[in-house]
């Protein structure tokens, strides 16, 4: 009798992000008129590219049981690395990526580095890694971070593939291989088990440290991307560029059921969490909604999802970390 | 049974919890979004000197920009602008020979800021005074630690870039341990002390740039708002003063305001959706070069013409303006203003008198006249045009030698 209590109850909180998904294209059908025009549409799919991009980072590291606050730091670091060394020039762009990408790597494992070295809490590690950054950022462009971002990486912000937004289908692309390495890999299921409870993963002979290690370097590279994503969408050097993708990244991947506490989540419900975030904001935006009211809006919405966890409604996918299941 | 038992209050706190969370969330909104108000600018002196002539250099910088937008009026908003007797300040350098300012700076996290500490050090320079410095990194609370820093040093003047009404107490508490504070690029409220205020006036740009709007479409339209941050005065003291502008005219429609978090990324997102939701605007009224180069940016990669639109006048933004037929009106907010600050604390160590609101009046310009502003020569960020000497925008590497 308990197990069939549990099983609906995980329906009920694998099914809510998507009734909640739902209930959100009713009503913004029925209070904005103009939601479906091709327009506003493209601007929910830019939206979803962007935000997932570093969603799917945050992913891996809250299934670890930690969080990355430094995502935003490194788009802002990627925005200003790509137009110092290029100063605007396509002939320096694939070394100006591959500076971001080295950028990216050291960033994700410094914080590795305090988080499994040193004990650190995620929390304090990262948030401490994002301060570095703006940091280096100022001592090194002196709050005036000048140059250009190639015109080359325009098609990535703001290209389109048969109208779908680039960025939606770069998304759609890592979060196909992020769902297949996460359900379908051993290595996946080490990312779990490690994050479920990383002494017996350890005792089982996982290397948990170098798991995480992983995790925290894909999360920077997410912001590496989403940071290429920026650029080339506006073409200008951001220095007030993101502010929200943090939250904006863990929002999306709580509201799809990734739990904070760690091990419990799929990459889909992720996707989910984005696409409702970004249907959210675009119709509050829409709806001449004034900067307070939306953040009032978007923090209640994290509060619901939030408390929905809390009500402890197992996942199906906590109860199957085994590699004959799966994860995806 | 006893599952439910457990689970009915725990349901229960986390409903209430929620309640309260949502609640609290609410009420915070309702706070940020609330207008400060904008004409509380500080004044040190309690009987108004010379007030006639005084109040002329205020009413010289509305002219002048009315002149420059082609405005028939635009009407000063009440401000009572004094003379300070500055015998009360006159003082010899309370070390050496040399006077000591402290510069309580914004600290150089955007060009602007970087800009104002380094005019400000280049001209002590000049002037042959010693800077004691401390930047606040655009944070009022690192503020408050600053300035108690400095004023522990016993500096003879202080120069307080102020980054929001929070260090009100502590200009106060500098002023009446004997230090003569000049406010700079900011206003705090009479309660600070500070003895005078150097800014450009945020009602001016406000104002200005609204009736520039309301020009430009003969008083009838729809206008959607685009403003920095909600809740930092900076801006809402613009948006107060527009608000106020286009209720004097019944036709004009404010459709939506909306935050550009003053980055030009989230300014082409808001106004892709300007595009999407209002097909019909008139005008974008904004404060922001930066926020006004994403709209550029939307409305062309729409294919639809830009409609007039305002901004703080960013070399970037002329350059994406360049070539278009984009109707625009600029103004500036200059960091080296941070100049004149200095020369008017010095001023009251010296014992000559200054005004207690000393509103700077910079150059304001439309599309007509912008190819004269262009800096090639320069940086994207630099706010132009500049009156910072030219071999400093070259050391810091904003502007190459020519």
């Amino acid at each position: 009798m308990a197990v069939v209590t549990r099983t609906a109850a995980s329906r009920t909180s694998v099914l809510a992000p998507l009734a909640g998904l739902v209930l959100l294209l009713i009503l913004a059908a029925v209070t904005t008129p103009g939601f479906y025009s091709p327009e506003v549409l493209r601007l929910v799919l830019f939206q979803i590219g962007v935000i997932g991009v570093a969603a799917l980072g945050q992913t891996f590291v809250l299934l670890l049981g930690g969080i990355d606050l430094s995502i935003s730091g490194m788009v802002s670091l990627t925005s200003v690395v790509l137009a110092m060394y290029t100063a605007g020039s396509d002939d320096r762009l694939v070394v100006g990526i591959l500076l971001c990408i080295g950028a990216g790597i050291l960033v994700g494992l410094l914080n590795a580095g305090l988080v499994v070295l040193r004990n650190v809490p995620p929390f304090v590690a990262t948030f401490a890694s994002f301060v570095l950054i703006q940091g280096v950022i100022i001592a090194w462009t002196r709050g005036a971070p000048s140059g250009r971002i190639p015109r080359g990486l325009a098609w990535l912000g703001g290209g389109r593939i048969l109208e779908i937004p680039v960025p939606l289908i770069l998304f759609a692309a890592l979060a196909l291989i992020a769902g297949i390495v996460l359900g379908r890999t051993t290595a996946g299921r080490r990312v779990y088990a490690s994050g479920l409870n990383p002494d017996a993963a350890r005792l089982s002979g996982i290397r948990v440290g170098l798991v995480a290690a992983v995790c925290y370097v894909i999360a920077s590279l997410s912001g590496v991307i989403a940071g290429l994503i920026n650029a080339g969408f506006i073409g200008f050097v951001d220095a007030a560029l993101v502010r929200d993708l943090d939250l904006n990244s863990i929002a999306a991947a709580v509201i799809g059921g990734i739990a904070l506490t760690g091990g419990k989540g799929r990459i889909w419900q992720t996707v989910i969490g984005v696409v409702l975030l970004a249907v959210l904001l675009t119709w509050l935006i829409q709806l001449g909604a004034g900067g307070g009211a939306q953040l009032v809006v978007s923090g209640a919405v994290i509060l619901l999802a939030v408390w929905l966890q809390s009500r402890r409604f197992p996942l199906p996918s906590i109860r199957r970390a085994t590699p004959e299941k799966g994860m995806q | 049974m006893t599952q439910h038992a457990h689970a009915r209050p725990h349901a229960r706190k986390g409903l209430i919890a929620l309640a309260v969370g949502a609640t609290a969330a609410v009420i915070l909104a309702a706070c940020s979004t609330e207008q400060e108000g904008g004409g509380n600018a500080t004044g040190g002196a309690t009987d108004c000197i010379n007030a006639e002539e005084a109040q002329s250099t205020y009413e010289e910088a509305w002219q002048s920009t009315a002149d420059a937008f082609g405005l028939d009026q635009l009407e000063p908003v009440a401000e009572e602008v004094c003379e300070v007797d500055a015998s009360e300040w006159q003082a010899e350098p309370k070390q050496g020979d040399t006077y000591r300012i402290a510069l309580a700076a914004q600290g150089p996290n955007n060009s602007w800021g970087l800009i104002s500490e380094e005019a400000f050090n280049y001209h002590a320079d000049e002037l042959g005074v010693d800077v004691l410095y401390a930047s606040a990194n655009g944070d009022a609370t690192t503020q408050v630690d600053n300035i108690q820093q400095l004023a522990s040093q016993d500096p003879d003047a202080m120069v307080v870039v102020p980054m929001g009404e929070g260090i009100s107490g502590q200009v106060k508490a500098a002023v009446d341990q004997g230090i003569p504070v000049v406010l700079c690029s900011g206003i705090l409220p009479e309660s600070s002390g500070a003895v005078s205020t150097v800014t450009r006036q945020y009602d001016l740009l406000g104002s200005a740039y609204a009736e520039w709007i309301a020009n430009q479409i003969d008083g009838e339209g729809q206008v959607a708002i685009l403003s920095g941050l909600a809740g930092v005065p900076t801006a809402e003291y613009q948006v107060a003063a527009a608000k106020e502008t286009f209720a004097k005219y019944d036709g004009i429609d404010i459709v939506t305001e909306q935050f550009t978090e003053w980055s030009p990324t989230v300014a082409k997102t808001v106004a892709q959706n300007l595009i999407a939701s209002y097909p019909e605007l008139d005008a974008i009224w904004s404060d922001s070069g930066y926020g006004a180069i994403g709209v550029i940016q939307a409305y062309q990669e729409a294919g639809l013409p830009v409609p007039p639109i305002t901004g703080d006048a960013i070399n970037d933004f002329l350059l994406t303006a360049e070539g278009t037929d984009t109707r625009f009106a600029l103004s500036t907010f200059p960091p080296e203003m941070s100049m004149e600050c200095l020369d008017t604390a010095m001023s009251l160590l010296q014992g000559e008198n200054v005004l207690n609101k000393v509103y700077i009046d910079s150059p304001s310009f439309t599309n007509e006249d912008a190819e004269q502003y262009v800096r090639r020569d320069c940086d994207g960020s630099l706010l132009v045009p500049t009156s910072v000497p030219e071999d400093l925008l070259v050391s810091l590497g904003l502007c190459t030698a020519s």
